[in-house]
């Protein structure tokens, strides 16, 4: 290890601390994601620069040395080649009417029943959440109870119905590998495969879903309808929506389906498949994103317009800061800080851990979170089953669930719920999602210790 | 990268209106002439056969002739002690004023609006204009308005009147004054693009009604209601294609809402219809 006098890691501390406030503040500076981060980039790296502590790289590719500036060995391509190549997909992908047809199928299914649509949609946002990404799986259903609770006259129950549905996001966010971007910076870093992600995480998800949907309609009131008349009814009414309304053509339906199931298939064998596995996830996600976009080939840029560049800034900048971070020794810093929990030993560290990587992610982003604690937890060289590696992620997707602004879903959540013009404030949200938090938090730390210790 | 507006628009599209068939019944039909008593019942005659498809054996019909009424406040009043459930009468009563086709005349204009009771306005009978075919039977009926979407009230009234193996037109002519105006607006929207406004907007303006006609479609075929539906959606001038379209195919019988809950005068477009086609019937709810 590099030698970093201890007055270059505290200013190094306090300029982290201070983007980790700007985030949480984000709103109050009127301020994106991206530009925040990427102001801290430049800083730290201007002062990385000043002190010493950063020299061009030399990389060898094909055995040749390139030197490159130290800020772009230091973003992790990957992540970001698997976020920008799922999110195209999954754009072109829901212009095949996939998953409105979903939707809008199971909307009839229920009859129009309030307890047998919060059952169907709880699921639909845990398995889109999973498939898709929370954000996507909260607008999709999210808009779609606002407009089937509306036509059901029942915008009374509208709040729990948004409410749960954006604490299943952060649920379903856990089912696989790539649902959530902690999921894919941990899992990546501990070096988890798909499969086992999946195997390890699946009995957390079912468990948590089911309990959160009983809660949920137990705290909110939503019944099953009592009499024969009002079922009639609310089935009449249901049956007047289209699910076929949305799909372009036949052709594109039936590609766009198959092309969703092999994106999973193709997702979840990557670390097996000859070639492919040299390539890695994000080589996967960008050449899905390719093939669906001929779909769309005279119209692409529409595609490249509507990506969250936003988004994508925010992690480039996001890991130089991280980067200059481990050079100026501040992750060590932290990792100390770290190493009393992790000595609590497996079963009281892993719960601690969980715990205060749940709080944290409570009140700023989870991403700089699982991005720094992956990074810790991997200099201490810990197995990939590890339980530390499920605190971490199990803490980073449930903190979101304790504030609105834990996670980007639960924000789109209470988004369309004031698009609704329904009143929720910071301190009402905290106080209806406590519950369904602590109760997913209890659950969360005692699978982690049972099963995955 | 998907965003809220665009899947809020999929699912509301997708929302369909419902058509809910219902047979129309008229039990009261209350004639209003400004004749005489003969003159009132050959008119009434004429009219018993032009409308064989809505009466029944219990049908009740009554006359009001020039003597009944001399003011709309006595003409409210015997209808109001009447109570039917469909009036006929003709534009212009107790004037002249019809040699003019500019006014549908005071009696009509207040009757449209202060009662609740659909309106069946036949061509006047001292003029020549009515078209050969009209007033004989309801083989061809056509039901016209500004915003077809979800009305099952004239679909279902329009169907009554309709002539059993007769012609049921569900129509729909989307202004184009009033798209191009809007387009105008947008084109000066740095925000917005042009084209696709024109081409989204246009064909969601047109898709609406043609879902409902085909909501219809189902329903009254499983109603095995005998009557074969047309559909004419465009947009257009619409007095001028509805005009063509009564030419063309020889309506017998327009149906359209005159009424508007968010004002005193008559709805929408129904007023300049209702002043300009005055050569076949109108039915106005």
């Amino acid at each position: 290890m590099h030698q970093v006098s201890s007055n270059i890691t505290f200013i190094f501390t306090g300029l982290l601390v201070a983007m980790i406030l700007s985030l949480a503040f984000e709103e109050k500076l009127h301020a994106k994601k991206s530009v925040i981060v990427g102001l801290f980039a430049v800083i730290t790296l201007l002062c990385a620069a000043i002190f010493g502590l950063v020299h061009p790289e030399t990389v060898q590719i094909l055995g040749h040395p390139i030197t490159l500036p130290v800020y772009i060995p230091g973003i992790d391509w990957e992540v970001i080649a698997i976020i920008l190549g799922s999110s195209l997909f999954v754009d072109v992908t829901s212009k095949c009417g996939l998953f409105t047809w979903i939707a809008i199928k199971l909307t009839k299914a229920s009859g129009g029943d309030p307890l047998k649509l919060l059952i169907f949609y709880g699921v639909m946002t845990v398995v889109f959440s999973a498939v898709l990404n929370n954000v996507t799986a909260m607008i999709i259903v999210g808009t779609l109870s606002g407009v089937s609770l509306a036509k059901l006259r029942l915008t009374n129950k509208l709040l729990g119905f948004l409410l749960i549905e954006g604490l299943l996001t952060n649920v379903g966010g856990m089912l696989t590998l790539i649902s959530s971007v902690p999921n894919i910076i941990v899992g990546n870093t501990a070096g988890i495969t798909f499969v086992t992600f999946f195997i390890k995480a699946s009995p957390y998800v079912a468990v948590a879903t089911a309990v959160t949907i009983w809660m949920g309609a137990r705290l909110f009131n939503i019944q099953r309808l009592q009499n024969d008349a009002a079922k009639a009814e609310a089935a009449t009414l249901v049956a007047g929506f289209d699910e076929n309304d949305g799909i372009e053509s036949a052709g594109f339906f039936r590609f766009g389906t198959a092309m969703t199931g092999l994106f999973i298939v193709a997702m979840a064998t990557v670390s097996i498949t000859p070639y492919i596995k040299e390539l890695g996830m994000g080589y996967v996600a960008l050449a899905f994103a390719a093939i669906m976009l001929t779909r769309y080939k005279a119209t692409a840029d529409r595609f490249y317009q509507a990506i969250d560049w936003d988004l994508l800034a925010f992690f480039g900048g996001l890991f130089i800061v991280i980067n200059m971070m481990e050079h100026a020794l501040v992750l060590n810093l932290i990792g100390d800080g770290l190493t009393p929990i992790i000595d609590l030993g497996e079963t009281l560290g892993t719960g601690v851990l969980l715990v205060a990587a749940a709080v944290a992610s409570s009140v700023t982003d989870n991403i700089p979170l699982a991005a720094m604690l992956a990074k810790i937890l991997g200099g201490m060289n810990l197995p990939s089953d590890s339980p530390f590696w499920w605190a971490v992620i199990f803490g980073a997707n449930l903190g979101g669930n304790l504030t609105p602004i834990g996670s980007a879903s639960t924000l789109v959540a209470v988004t369309i719920i004031h698009k609704n013009k329904l009143p929720m404030s910071f301190v009402t949200f905290v106080k209806a999602a406590l519950p369904f938090a602590v109760v997913q938090l209890a659950l969360a730390a005692a699978f982690v210790l049972i099963f995955l210790r | 990268m998907t965003n809220l507006d665009q899947f809020e628009s999929v699912f509301k599209s997708a929302d369909k209106a419902v058509f809910t068939y219902e047979r129309a019944a008229f039990n009261r039909i209350l004639l209003v002439s400004d004749m005489d008593t003969t003159a009132a019942e050959g008119i009434a005659e004429r009219v018993r056969a032009f409308l064989s498809t809505i009466e029944q054996a219990t049908t009740d019909w009554s006359i009001l002739t020039g003597k009944d009424f001399d003011s709309i406040q006595s003409l409210l009043e015997r209808i109001e002690e009447h109570k039917p459930d469909l009036i006929v009468t003709y534009r212009h009563l107790h004037s002249a004023a019809w040699q003019w086709p500019h006014s549908l005349g005071e009696y009509l204009d207040v009757m449209t609006q202060a009662t609740s009771v659909p309106v069946l306005v036949l061509p006047h009978p001292d003029a020549n204009y009515a078209l050969p075919h009209t007033v004989s039977e309801t083989s061809r009926v056509m039901a016209i308005t500004d915003h077809l979407t979800g009305d099952s009230q004239l679909v279902n009234i329009a169907l009554a009147f309709t002539k059993s193996e007769g012609s049921c037109w569900l129509t729909h002519v989307e202004s184009q004054i009033v798209f191009d105006r809007y387009l105008e607006s947008i084109s000066k929207v740095p925000a917005l693009d042009t084209e696709i406004a024109r081409e989204t907007l246009h064909d969601q303006l047109l898709k609406e009604p043609k879902d409902f006609i085909k909501a219809c479609r189902v329903v009254i075929e499983q109603e095995d209601v005998a009557v074969q539906i047309e559909e004419f959606v465009t947009m257009g001038e619409p007095v001028e294609q509805y005009g063509k379209l009564i030419d063309d195919h020889k309506i017998d019988l327009l149906v359209l809402h005159t009424k508007d809950e968010d004002q005193l005068a008559m709805h929408g477009a129904a007023y300049a219809l209702a002043v300009e086609l005055r050569a076949i019937p109108l039915l106005m709810l």
